[in-house]
């Protein structure tokens, strides 16, 4: 087991050094100069080619590729063209605050999305399977902007039950986190139905309520724990994508995350800022796909890995 | 004039309202669309940092919302006679929020720091006249240019032109952009990036003492979030009120909407040196094809005014000059007459989402263009890909016809027309997008800039306007105005023209 996380970590390397070389190519083949950005609109030629000089972007792309290599290896991601601070710092400061809005929206996903599918499954083809379908749909087709913009009317300023953007206190995670975990909800609820389904038509099944015992327990512990190892995967691909595609709920909540930071900087051509933002959210990606794996070990006993 | 002292008339009265006592204390939460970019007020580019550094920093001279200018951290000034010299005296006993003296030494520092290429000012050009710096004594020095230039104090009213602690500078290097401090009513206090920027009272300040305990900038990106914000108290001010949302707004009695001036004027420009547009016939067409008053009222409901002018009132030099009427049959006729029975195809270039409406005000544009036979297809794409597109020389640039705005931010005319119509000016070397050239504007503009007399200053710029009208390089459209919200409880809040919010002297009931 050892070997085999050892030997997954080893791995990481050369994805995320493909991760950073696509990355550097990509934010400079677009069009738009980050000069011309950071100087303005009203600056001067002589103040646009000052700004591009001092950037390093004069040089040929090779020469700026191994400089950010040998910086990133000695763990200086660079600094930010428009803030004038490393990059480390502008990360750090706002990724805590989307993996905090994630994990919110994963347990509202989970804890709604698991539970609709349980009652799904358990009173299948009855009101409670239809009705938790017919949300499921709907939670997957809103457009989060949508959904955001709707539930601030309504909870804030509508109701005034709770506060309508920004970060800091508990109230003010609800909405994001609901609009944010509604599609994943949605998707979780789908495959939790289907796979409970699945087991509860097996004759292990029958043998377990032959032997008395109560229905949450063999719901709960024996058709569960095999049922949730495809939304185990699968919800480790949403938080995948609940990171980065955090940047709508973001926006609309005025939430001071990553996904805002990564959109700010590609339209200011921040390139420093893409490339650490890029980055850190592969590694992110890397690691939440190895905890996956790992889970799966402890889901299923028969998975072993060397 | 008219309505430019009816909106003055309106910005005092909302500012000035007496009713209910001026209560000291209080956090006054303004919303923004963006966060502020860096507060080293030399390096700033953009309005929303603006708005948060006119309150941390000072200039020497102020421009105010009425339009005027006048003393501020200069007491007074004088000119020689050759206007090669400009004698600025200082207010005494004016300290930075650090406690170091303001003195001329400062601002010395100051200019030269904006002049220094190495600092990367981008409105470095503003001052970049100055040849020589004097310290005469601790609060006289002398700004000595080669050639008189009138607008001289108009430039030293332009935020980036802020006087900044140097022995805050010194002492933090490159980490002084953490560490901001001026001479302003306000101190900085905290910045949770993306999130709040946090600006507390300066107990000390030289001038009328704020109200307000603090200041709250909050970055907003939707317009629907900040409308909540507003309507649920949560914020006390708001900037860019999506005009779809002003009726509601305006229905509520706890707050106001304001409709106020912007010095940004918008226009679609023809690329001289492009047929058809060549012909002086084809851009007068295009003028009269297109209904300017419809497009403010029914585009942007109400949030505008049409051009009469290549700037906007409230300018020093402006004077209404003429508008093209719209009149569809004249323009066909003025196409025909071109050589244009039949019409012709050309591109419409439009950024998205930078000005007010900016799509929607060209695809009525389009429409409208399309009646006379015109077809013009409308190419967007994002700000800094659309910069870079327009920016090009006269031999490379694909563009026919583009938008954009331009902020006359010193209040003088010079910035206004200088940059845009005088033919030293063509990109990619400075600003002029379009190539316009017409010899004799441009003696017109350069004796603008020398004169001193206001009066012969102004005579220069309503002549090289009309030229400017007459010879129709633009589509002239509108000039911009401000939509924001206010909470009824919160009064002595200031939309100026620039495109700042002044929290300076207000307060909350």
């Amino acid at each position: 087991m050892a070997t085999y996380i050892f030997r997954r970590l080893v791995l990481t390397v050369p994805v995320l050094l493909g991760v950073t070389f696509i990355i550097f190519a990509m934010v400079r083949l677009i069009p738009g100069d980050p000069a011309q950005v950071i100087a303005g609109e009203q600056a001067t030629r002589e103040t646009v080619e000052a700004v591009r000089k001092s950037l390093g972007l004069d040089q040929p792309i090779a020469v700026q590729y191994v400089r950010f290599l040998r910086d990133l290896l000695r763990g200086d991601m660079g600094t930010s063209t428009r803030s004038l601070r490393p990059v480390a710092r502008e990360l750090a400061d706002r990724f805590p605050h989307t993996i905090e809005l994630t994990l919110a929206a994963m347990l509202v996903a989970s804890v709604v999305g698991i539970g609709a599918g349980i009652i799904a499954a358990t009173r299948q083809n009855r009101w409670p399977d239809t009705l938790s379908m017919l949300l499921a749909l709907g939670g997957v087709s809103m457009p989060v902007f949508w959904l955001g913009l709707m539930l601030i009317l309504l909870f804030s300023v509508k109701l005034g039950w709770l506060p309508p953007v920004g970060r800091g206190s508990l109230a003010q995670l609800v909405l994001p986190a609901v609009t944010l975990g509604a599609a994943s909800a949605a998707i979780l609820a789908r495959m939790t139905r289907s796979g409970l389904l699945e087991v509860l038509r097996q004759e292990f099944m029958t043998t377990a309520r032959a032997k008395g015992l109560a229905e949450p327990l063999v719901i709960g512990k024996h058709a569960l724990k095999n049922a949730l190892i495809p939304v185990v995967t699968v919800m480790g691909l949403q938080f995948g994508t609940l990171l980065s595609g955090a940047v709508l709920t973001e926006t609309v909540f005025a939430w001071p995350g990553i996904g805002r930071l990564i959109v700010e900087a590609i339209l200011a051509r921040d390139y420093p800022v893409v490339q650490g933002a890029v980055l850190l959210t592969a590694l992110t990606f890397v690691f939440v796909n190895l905890v996956v794996d790992l889970l799966y070990s402890v889901l299923d006993p028969r998975i072993r890995y060397e | 004039m008219l309505a430019r002292s009816l909106a003055v008339a309106v910005a005092l009265l909302i500012a000035a309202a007496p009713a209910g006592a001026q209560k000291p204390g209080g956090s006054l939460v303004i919303a923004q669309g963006v966060d502020a970019v860096t507060l080293d007020s030399h390096l700033v580019v953009d309005s929303p940092t603006f708005t948060v550094t006119s309150h941390i920093f000072e200039t020497l001279f102020e421009y105010t919302p009425e339009g005027k200018i006048v003393p501020h951290l200069a007491e007074s000034h004088g000119v020689s006679g050759d206007g090669l010299v400009w004698t600025l005296r200082l207010r005494k006993g004016v300290r930075f929020h650090d406690g170091t003296l303001l003195d001329a030494e400062a601002v010395k520092f100051n200019l030269e720091r904006v002049q220094n290429p190495d600092t990367k000012s981008t409105y470095r050009f503003l001052i970049d006249r100055i040849k020589g710096v004097k310290v005469v004594d601790a609060s006289t020095l002398r700004l000595s240019t080669e050639k008189p230039f009138a607008p001289m104090l108009a430039h030293l009213t332009h935020g980036a032109i802020a006087i900044q602690s140097p022995a805050a500078i010194r002492k933090h290097g490159k980490e002084y952009v953490s560490f901001p401090t001026g001479t302003g009513p306000f101190k900085f206090k905290e910045w949770v990036r993306g999130d709040r920027l946090v600006l507390a009272k300066n107990p000390d300040y030289w001038g009328k003492k704020p109200f307000l305990n603090e200041v709250v900038f909050r970055p907003v990106p939707e317009g629907g979030a900040r409308v909540a914000l507003i309507e649920t108290g949560t914020a006390h001010v708001i900037v860019r009120v999506p005009p779809r949302d002003a009726p509601r707004l305006t229905a509520r009695k706890d707050l106001e909407v304001l409709n106020t001036p912007s010095v940004r004027t918008i226009y679609i420009a023809f690329n001289m040196l492009k047929p058809p547009f060549t012909d002086l016939r084809v851009r007068q067409a295009l003028n009269h094809a297109v209904n300017k008053p419809a497009i403010v009222q029914h585009i942007l409901a109400g949030v505008g005014r049409p051009s009469d002018a290549p700037i906007s009132p409230g300018i020093f030099g402006y004077r209404p000059i003429m508008t093209y009427e719209y009149d569809p049959a004249r323009a066909r006729k003025l196409l025909a007459e071109a050589g244009h029975t039949n019409g012709f195809k050309t591109e419409l270039y439009c950024p998205t989402g930078r000005y007010l409406n900016d799509i929607q005000v060209c695809e009525a544009v389009q429409a409208q263009l399309r009646e006379v036979g015109v077809a013009a297809a409308i190419k967007t794409m994002e700000w800094a890909a659309y910069l870079d597109i327009t920016k090009k020389g006269p031999r490379e640039s694909v563009v026919p016809m583009y938008m954009l705005g331009w902020g006359t931010v010193t209040g003088d005319a010079d910035y206004g027309l200088y940059a845009l119509f005088h033919s030293s000016q063509w990109t990619p070397a400075g600003q002029g997008r379009n190539f316009y050239k017409n010899p004799k504007v441009d003696e017109l503009l350069d004796r603008g800039r020398a004169v001193a007399t206001p009066a012969l200053r102004e005579a220069a710029y309503r002549e090289a306007m009309e030229l400017i009208m007459k010879d129709a390089p633009w589509l002239f459209l509108h000039a911009e105005s401000q939509l924001s919200a206010v909470r009824k409880n919160v009064k002595g809040v200031v939309i100026h023209p620039v495109e700042r919010v002044m929290a300076e002297h207000a307060w909350i009931e």
